[in-house]
């Protein structure tokens, strides 16, 4: 009997996912003992963390964007259908075309959404960088602004320890924000003010949700005349008014709102019965070492759908997707999973438009800050524009 | 006033000073500051359009190698599981649509190799 592997979702975790799981799985392949499919709701694969160098007009987002079928081993069996029903009970994932999906194993792979609409006014008054749209969008205020107050705001789920997308990146698009103003000469004139909610998974009042970085970067803000503060949990925005507030209490206006919303994992697995998160936010109940759906066993989570404390972003799926495809191939071959994960997280931030800075953390560290360099934003921007690509396709 | 000073070292401190002793003394040492100059000057040098076309090209080769890879892993699994084609095997297998596809490309691949000659 051919055994049936369905990935849901053509994102970082699911295309590396798929393509680890057809390398280690080759043999099987070939005798015809397994098939894995991907499904999908779009033809495309987009590289998120592009998005935020097209707010600072350093990118039109083009460059960002494959068609995901070019980045699949032909192994893999790949399907435009987005997942609308998961159904545990009975082995199978029902798509938007009406097929079921059968498995014997699943990957849950469909990331997470920016949800905005789940603060009072910030749809309408706010900005971010998160996706594309929201990009440039910023990108045309970024341009014209000549002078006034950015404000940056920061939210976090409401499901305690869960970060949101891409922890270093309001710090990261602080420090460009006041590189891309010095370049066009309205710095001066333009205030950059960056808060940071009272709460921040195992930080309380401090600019970062890890100690060691929230510890030194009052130093750097300060070198750059970037005013910071704690204690502000965006709760309410008034889009008209431009006013921010905030659960402690207090207001402060804007002419822009640079925002981290809201994020929420996406609606088929919001609906499925499976999480245990607040507010119907539906991140999944993930086991932190071996990667699989709590109570489930034969479905495998990773990226940003999981309720983990570790970084939303494709340095932490870079180190999960061989945990989840080592121990599928382990279940099917032995019966039993034998990879842990251990929390790493790596990834080179984009400190400022030209400086860039490497960083590791896991379970049991923290990150270590260091000075970012030139050399260190060429790696980073070499990983932007090629590498990204050859990483998706389980080449490195 | 005359003072000596006494500076004490460790024994690791003392080793890595008898290294650059050694690459002093054979001029070794110019070539290899040299090199970390130059490394140093070209990272200086380096701008990020050049970043970007040196990836580029990086991108496109891995690119090249990947379909090649697959397609040709691909090809020696078919070719395995099946008797060589009869000429009739032969028809049946240019009647497939992928095969269709193939071909396709491959004509259109000529096709762009000789726009370049």
């Amino acid at each position: 009997m051919k055994k049936k592997i369905l990935i849901v979702g053509g994102g970082t975790a699911g295309t590396m996912t798929a393509n680890n799981l057809a390398k280690k799985l080759m043999p099987e392949i070939d005798r015809g003992d397994v098939e894995i499919t991907l499904i999908s709701n779009s033809k495309y694969h987009y590289y998120r963390p592009g998005a935020m160098y097209v707010a600072f007009h350093k990118s039109e987002g083009h460059e960002f964007v494959r068609e995901q079928r070019s980045l699949l081993m032909p192994e893999i069996e790949f399907i435009v259908d987005a997942a609308v029903e998961i159904n545990t009970n009975r082995n199978f994932v029902k798509g938007q075309s009406g097929k079921r999906y059968e498995y014997d194993f699943m990957v849950l792979a469909t990331g997470c959404e920016a949800a905005p609409e789940r603060i009072p006014g910030l749809k309408e008054g706010g900005d971010w960088f998160y996706t594309y749209e929201g990009a440039r969008k910023l990108a045309e205020k970024f341009q014209t602004i000549k002078n006034g107050r950015v404000l940056i705001t920061v939210n976090f789920p409401k499901t305690p320890n869960i970060p949101h997308q891409c922890g270093i990146a309001p710090v990261e698009t602080t420090i460009m924000l006041h590189d891309y103003l010095t370049e066009k000469g309205v710095r001066e004139n333009v205030e950059i003010v960056y808060t940071y909610p009272t709460e921040a998974q195992s930080v309380h009042n401090g600019l970062f949700l890890q100690e060691p970085t929230s510890k030194v970067l009052p130093a750097i803000f300060d070198g750059m005349g970037i005013k910071h503060k704690t204690g502000f949990t965006l709760n309410k925005v008034d889009p008209n008014k431009k006013v921010a507030y905030s659960e402690e209490g207090e207001e402060m206006e804007f002419d822009i709102l640079m925002s981290t919303p809201p994020f929420i994992a996406s609606k088929v697995i919001r609906e499925s019965g499976l999480s245990k998160a607040l507010d119907g936010e539906g991140w999944l109940p993930t086991d932190r070492k071996t990667l699989k759906v709590k109570g489930l066993g034969n479905v495998y989570t990773l990226g940003d759908t999981v309720d983990l404390p570790v970084s939303k972003a494709g340095g932490t799926i870079h180190n999960q997707t061989d945990v989840v495809a080592d121990n599928i191939a382990s279940e099917l071959r032995y019966g039993y999973p034998t990879e842990s994960y251990d929390g790493l997280v790596i990834a080179i931030a984009q400190m400022g438009l030209s400086c860039g800075m490497p960083l590791w953390y896991d379970y049991e560290e923290d990150v270590q800050p260091t000075p970012c360099s030139k050399l260190g934003s060429f790696v980073r921007k070499g990983f932007n524009k090629g590498i990204y690509w050859a990483a998706a396709r389980g080449m490195i | 006033m005359n003072e000596k000073v006494e500076v004490l070292k460790s024994k690791e401190m003392q080793a890595l000073e008898e290294k650059m002793t050694m690459l002093v003394q054979t001029g070794r040492i110019d070539n290899l500051i040299d090199l970390l100059a130059v490394v140093s000057d070209n990272i200086e040098m380096t701008t990020q359009p050049m970043v970007e076309k040196m990836i580029g090209t990086v991108d496109n080769m891995a690119t090249a190698g990947f379909v090649t890879e697959n397609a040709v892993r691909y090809a020696k699994r078919e070719t395995d599981k099946n008797e060589v084609p009869s000429l009739f095997g032969m028809l049946k297998l240019l009647k497939d649509k992928d095969t269709r596809k193939g071909l396709a490309f491959i004509l259109n691949l000529t096709k762009g190799i000789g726009k370049q000659l």
